[in-house]
């Protein structure tokens, strides 16, 4: 059930209507309430990996009590390295079992064995790099005693489930959303009107702008043999507006919805392209990922090589961006995108000025003299983003190849996917950050209209399969 | 000996490159711009050098406040 789907638009107003007027008694029944939407939403994809939802929660969430109750470190760190074991053991089972087999079967082919290739029939269950995060960081607060464990379990199983961030997030933290289902809900006329514009805006980002730009992209992708150099950049870009539109278009409309529910989620998404450094884009891009990424992995490898200096922080920042790369996805393009990053990070660790976090914690107002360090910093994501789309590593470096040597002008540049749809999502971007003449409901009525022009063709979100 | 934040006070201001911060046993890293997570790595080999100790991943990860640092220090 996708949120731009005719189910979704039969599930949400239901869920809206009994959760404020019939199940409103309590925290404790709309929390519950929301458990079976949650669980209920989760299982039109598949029911059967409800279960495995359900597993993983009160593994985490016991293992969460254990670790909080207990005064002997031995017990809080067998426990929670139980529980980070299972939970990666599940992750790695299903999303990297068929990339692992079809690694060693490479491996021994390329030694003068002779093997056949083969997959294991493994459906990945949607959603599971995103509640699996949300479990590992509450065990690892436990853990690190930043947070006293739940005796809820209610609360916690809506904190892994709740609906609208189950399947592509945000990733929330124990620390902001739990104590929010700790208390009852009143309903807030003002937070459902924002919630609402979100929702709109998102759904402009998406169905508008992402799903226009996803065929130039698929077509440039894929037949770039076809296509010159010039056209090859557009498609990049292009895709660099579709991620953009797609992804932080999922996010708006996620907490949007939460809204309505009467819940806030975090921020995810701050303008990334107008980053003048890759520190600041990755403290701008995908914001619950990287703060996840830098708390859980890049803090701890530096702690471990600390005493390396500066040679250790780039080991910390390369691990942690390859396995960013990998938690996107099991292909060898993923890692050498992460990797990528990684090697981006040398300038600024080894510089005499040096470097200030994996994700800059200040943020200068933007000046016109940025821009050429804004467009420096875009140029590098969209290099990054060939690696990131491509199918295969060997097709990263073909399109690089192809895109290099024939460079010349074409007649069939894709003018719209390069100037308008960067402008839309600009404008739909300032409007939700900032009141103007633009937020009102003449505009909001022709958005409503554009996106049912353009709700013809339903496509997935990119993030999903993550 | 038991320290004080006037003792990690020096160290702070080494670290971040900032004079004018000030510091008490309820200080967290929100409270200062500069403490972010590459230079709280940074903070934590400048106590260790300075004091002469080495703390447990555990203990690093568990600090909240400097009130924490200074009861590591001190144990």
């Amino acid at each position: 059930m996708l949120f731009n789907s005719f189910e979704f638009l039969l599930f949400f107003p239901l869920v809206f209507i009994l959760h404020w007027f019939v199940f409103n008694n309590g925290k404790s029944s709309q929390n519950l309430f929301l458990i079976i939407a949650s669980y209920f939403f989760y299982s039109c994809w598949d029911w059967r990996f409800s279960f495995l939802l359900g597993f993983s929660t009160i593994l985490d969430y016991y293992s969460g009590l254990v670790i909080s109750n207990s005064n002997d470190l031995k017990t809080k760190r067998n426990w929670m390295r139980l529980s980070i074991f299972i939970n990666l053991g599940i992750l790695c089972y299903f999303k990297y079992t068929n990339f692992f087999i079809d690694s060693f079967i490479h491996l021994f082919n390329s030694i003068g064995f002779h093997c056949d290739p083969f997959t294991l029939n493994i459906i990945i269950p949607i959603g599971i790099s995103f509640y699996t995060f949300h479990g590992i960081s509450y065990v690892l607060d436990n853990y690190y005693g930043r947070i006293k464990a739940t005796t809820n379990l209610v609360e916690y199983s809506l904190f892994v489930s709740f609906f609208p961030l189950l399947v592509a997030g945000p990733i929330e933290r124990a620390t902001h959303l739990l104590p929010q289902l700790s208390r009852k809900r009143k309903f807030s006329y003002v937070q459902s009107i924002e919630g609402c514009r979100l929702i709109l805006w998102g759904m402009f980002k998406k169905v508008v702008i992402a799903d226009s730009l996803s065929p130039i992209v698929e077509d440039i992708f894929t037949n770039y043999q076809n296509h010159n150099g010039i056209t090859l950049i557009i498609g990049v870009i292009s895709f660099a507006f579709q991620v953009y539109g797609d992804f932080s278009g999922y996010t708006d409309i996620a907490r949007g919805i939460s809204k309505l529910l009467g819940i806030e989620l975090i921020l995810n998404f701050n303008f990334p392209y107008f980053s003048r450094s890759i520190p600041e884009f990755w403290s701008r891009w995908h914001i619950s990922l990287s703060s996840w990424l830098n708390d859980y992995v890049f803090t701890p490898l530096a702690l471990k090589f600390r005493h390396h200096e500066k040679y250790g922080i780039f080991i910390a920042i390369f691990i942690t961006f390859l396995i960013s790369g990998f938690w996107h996805g099991a292909g060898l393009h993923f890692i050498a995108w992460g990797g990528y990053y990684g090697l981006l990070y040398i300038p600024y660790i080894f510089s005499k000025k040096g470097i200030k976090s994996i994700v800059s914690k200040k943020s200068d107002p933007l000046k016109a003299s940025d821009l050429p360090k804004i467009i420096l910093t875009f140029s590098l994501v969209c290099l990054g983003y060939v690696f990131f789309r491509s199918p295969e590593l060997s097709h990263s470096f073909r399109f690089l190849d192809h895109l290099i040597s024939d460079c010349s002008l074409s007649q069939k540049v894709a003018y719209k996917s390069f100037l308008i749809y960067p402008l839309l999502i600009l404008l739909a971007d300032l409007i939700r950050f900032k009141s103007n003449f633009l937020d009102s409901i003449p505009v909001y009525i022709l958005i409503v209209l554009m996106i049912l022009h353009h709700s013809t063709n339903q496509s997935n979100f990119i993030y999903f399969k993550f | 000996m038991t320290h004080t934040t006037q003792d990690l006070l020096p160290i702070f201001r080494y670290v971040f490159e900032n004079d004018e911060i000030e510091i008490s046993e309820t200080t967290v890293a929100a409270d200062i711009p500069e403490w972010d997570s590459l230079n709280h790595i940074y903070l934590v080999v400048a106590i260790e050098k300075h004091f002469k100790v080495k703390f447990t991943t555990h203990q690093i990860q568990s600090w909240q406040c400097v009130g924490d640092i200074i009861t590591h220090l001190n144990l």
